[in-house]
């Protein structure tokens, strides 16, 4: 079975949605960019297919720079928090919206740089390398991080698949 | 809780000291130099504000721009010592002869009462007073133990009643004068053979007049002995800083020349020549009050009311010294001139209680010792007030010199010739005072030998000390507040002790790197926000849970810093250490638990603004348990970064 599922239906968050609260996480979210790995996956494999995953869906055609800077941003500080949340993020030239992937880890991801802070769940996003665009990239990264607590973190493991995660968010969202 | 207290208070504090002299200073020089004593009382306190120009060009300089502060900067360690040890002499003997003297005004009412009352007690002045001195000691001693902010507030009640007092006194007296005139005291001096003291050793000084003058000025100069308190209280003034001592200086100028000097103008054209030494030597204001027009029965109210202030004003100068030394000792802590030990905080109300027991202990040997004689006393006392005035004044003039940067307030008198602005007005105080402590030197027997054992041994103190830190310290010189820690198991505790509508909260770690903060208090508005300052110790394991909660060296080091810029602008602080395993949990945490609407930081060596906003964005949202808007702020040299969350 393949993780990479689309969805065409999904949105962008458009740049002029100034305000956390007028970020629509899961306007960002579709199926085909909600992933669940299989067990046995690398921190580093998980974040190539989300990125992949993410790039088809923006149209982006180089999934490779794309990943080098998500990984050159990794390391960078950290961007796992206690909840067992990694936000990993790029900001890229050429793109006007903000673009987004979620994957779900069933066994957790151990990092390197945290052992003791197991990988649960990744929100992988980019946003426009645009300074009035920073805003609203911090914006969002507050925002994940407050919708991802630890119970929906838990629920999102008990998910059978994209379609019930993505279902899960849209409630907890609301 | 770092707060900073109003002029008005500040003023209240230092007139608690200065004021007070009033209520003994006029018996004291009289018995010196005879009826023309309120002229020189007058002349003194017209000087002392000259050296009140003095300790604001000081004050500008340094915060806490005091004698051994200045006089080291400008001439080294060891003048500097010298000169503390000096005003230590002042401040040992400010507490006794307040007391003292209150307890004289107080046996003098009751002796004047109990016949009213028929009673046949008669107190001997002397040891009643040697009493009181010590219960008032023991009673600010205690005060002074559980801190100054609570004797700021007596300081401010003490001068309202001493206004009130002042206000009558001298309305009564006014009326007094315009029913029964009398001439204005005369110019001549006599002097008591005492007050010549070695001089009749030098008896080719006589024929010169300006001597004479000179030598009952040296009598007079204790009326101004408190100004020192001028610096001390100077870190405690509230923003802005320069103004409120601007302020502070002219409300004590004008305050003392009112009440001193009338008042001594008073005592000698309305007091009866016949009583007033013989019997109101040591208490002339109830002299005077007994002197005014009016029924025996209201001027013995007037007496009353006028003890009963004096006995709370001098009761209050009592404190101020114990404040004063105890801040001067903290200097001296603070630079390694006295063992560490001295420094310990009281472990329930945080002061410096060894320093406190020290001062105390001294001023009650010196009580018991002076067996109640004010005149004795006050002999001695301007030994002390005139030598520090002396180094201090050549220290603001060397510093002149070697200094040139911008001050916020120079001493006028200042001539520009051939690029170089020299300080003729400050020239002209120093040879003053150099002249009046040369000639006290010859004149004043009790000063002089009191004085200079005093000081010698003192002196000694400081320099053994001073060798036993450096031998024992490698850091000996490296000048770190105490700090008193009150520990909470949790945050989220303290949320309830800020009452401001606004709290901000700005994380540091470098002390070296503070600018954030200083734009921060610039900024700050106190009466409207709270500022926490906020450093986090980062631990991990088993050293997080069992980490002791005393703050390590660079804490010290850095919680300093911290105090000196928020002292520098007189903003109140509240500065908060947390022990976590990560410094952006630490600082969220601590943001959230305050309530703050504003977290600032400083750019960091390590992390790029940007870098520094998303971890704090990521941490702020994992923590946030409301909907609250926080605005993130990263201020770096020239550079500013700022975002709403």
């Amino acid at each position: 079975m393949s993780w990479f599922q689309k969805d065409d239906a999904a949105r962008s968050a458009p740049l002029n949605n100034p305000t956390p609260k007028g970020i629509k996480i899961s306007s960002l979210l579709s199926e085909d960019v909600i992933l669940y790995p299989p067990s046995g996956v690398d921190k580093a494999a998980v974040f190539e297919r989300l990125v992949e995953a993410v790039c088809a869906k923006a149209g982006l055609d180089d999934p490779a720079a794309v990943l080098a800077k998500v990984l050159e941003r990794e390391g960078g500080i950290s961007t796992t928090l206690d909840t067992g949340l990694s936000l990993p993020h790029a900001r890229l030239d050429g793109i006007d919206a903000l673009w987004a992937g979620l994957a779900v880890l069933k066994t957790p991801l151990s990092d390197s740089k945290h052992p003791d802070l197991p990988v649960r769940v990744v929100f992988l996003f980019f946003s426009p390398n645009k300074r009035e665009a920073f805003p609203l990239h911090l914006q969002l990264l507050r925002g994940v991080a407050s919708l991802f607590q630890a119970e929906l973190i838990e629920k999102l493991s008990g998910c059978a698949g994209p379609a019930a995660a993505l279902a899960l968010v849209r409630q907890r969202e609301v | 809780m770092l707060s900073f207290i109003s002029f008005w208070r500040a003023s209240a504090i230092v007139l608690c000291d200065l004021a007070s002299t009033a209520y003994y200073i006029g018996g004291i020089v009289e018995q010196a130099v005879g009826k023309s004593a309120p002229w020189f009382i007058f002349a003194v306190m017209a000087f002392s504000y000259t050296i009140r120009a003095v300790y604001m060009e000081s004050c500008s300089m340094f915060v806490r721009g005091g004698v051994y502060k200045v006089v080291k900067e400008a001439m080294g360690g060891t003048l500097a010592k010298l000169s503390a040890s000096a005003l230590m002499f002042d401040y040992v003997l400010t507490g006794p002869i307040s007391a003292v003297s209150a307890g004289q005004y107080l046996a003098g009412l009751l002796n004047t009462l109990f016949p009213h009352f028929r009673i046949g007690w008669h107190l001997d002045p002397a040891w009643f007073s040697v009493a009181f001195a010590i219960a008032a000691t023991l009673y600010f001693w205690w005060e002074n133990i559980k801190g100054i902010h609570e004797s700021s507030d007596k300081a401010l009640k003490i001068m309202q009643l001493t206004t009130v007092m002042a206000v009558v006194m001298m309305a009564w007296c006014f009326l007094t004068l315009w029913l029964h005139p009398a001439p204005l005291p005369p110019l001549t001096l006599n002097f008591s053979p005492e007050a010549l003291g070695w001089a009749t050793k030098f008896g080719w000084l006589r024929p010169v007049g300006a001597v004479g003058i000179v030598m009952a000025f040296g009598h007079s100069l204790l009326a101004m002995s408190g100004e020192e308190s001028l610096a001390q209280v100077y870190r405690e003034i509230e923003a802005p800083k320069m103004k409120n001592l601007e302020r502070t200086g002219a409300v004590i100028f004008v305050y003392s020349m009112l009440l001193t000097s009338l008042v001594s103008f008073f005592a000698v054209m309305i007091i009866p020549d016949s009583v007033r030494i013989s019997q109101y030597g040591d208490n002339l204001l109830s002299g005077l009050a007994m002197s005014v027009v009016g029924p025996h029965w209201a001027r013995l109210l007037l007496q009353a009311f006028v003890v009963g202030v004096g006995v709370v004003i001098l009761a209050g100068a009592a404190n101020t010294s114990i404040v004063g030394a105890n801040g001067v000792l903290n200097r001296l802590a603070e630079d390694g001139i006295l063992v560490d030990w001295f420094r310990g905080l009281h472990k329930k109300y945080g002061t410096t209680h060894r320093l406190i027991n020290l001062i105390v202990g001294m001023q009650i040997a010196t009580i018991l010792l002076c067996r109640g004689d004010v005149y004795m006393l006050g002999e001695a006392y301007a030994f002390g007030v005139v030598w520090s005035f002396v180094f201090k004044t050549l220290a603001v003039m060397v510093l002149r010199f070697k200094d040139r940067s911008p001050r916020e307030f120079m001493v006028p008198g200042n001539i520009r010739a051939g690029g170089v602005e020299l300080p003729v007005g400050l020239a002209l105080i120093f040879l003053v005072l150099l002249a009046t402590a040369a000639m006290n030197l010859i004149t004043k027997k009790v000063a002089t030998i009191s004085g200079s054992i005093f000081t010698v041994v003192f002196f000694g103190v400081f320099v053994y000390s001073e060798h036993w830190n450096e031998r024992h310290h490698e850091d000996a010189h490296a000048s770190h507040e105490k700090f008193n820690l009150r520990e909470e198991v949790d945050l989220a505790h303290v949320h309830g002790e800020f009452k401001k509508a606004n709290r901000v909260l700005v994380a540091v770690r470098d002390p070296g790197n503070l600018l954030h903060l200083n734009k921060a208090l610039d900024e700050l508005n106190s009466d409207k926000t709270e500022l926490v300052v906020f450093t986090s110790r980062i631990r991990t394991g088993l050293a997080l849970v069992e980490e002791a909660v005393t703050m390590d060296h660079d804490e010290q080091k850095l919680f300093t810093k911290v105090l000196e810029a928020a002292e520098k602008h007189g903003k109140t602080i509240t500065p908060m250490l947390v022990v976590s395993n990560d410094p952006f949990y630490a600082i969220v945490q601590a943001a959230q638990a305050v309530g703050a609407s504003e977290v600032i930081s400083g750019v960091s060596t390590k992390l790029s603004s940007d870098d520094q906003l998303e971890r704090l964005a990521m941490t702020w949202g994992s923590l946030q348990t409301n909907g609250r808007p926080v605005r993130l702020r990263i201020i770096g040299p020239g550079t500013e970064h700022s975002e709403v969350l």
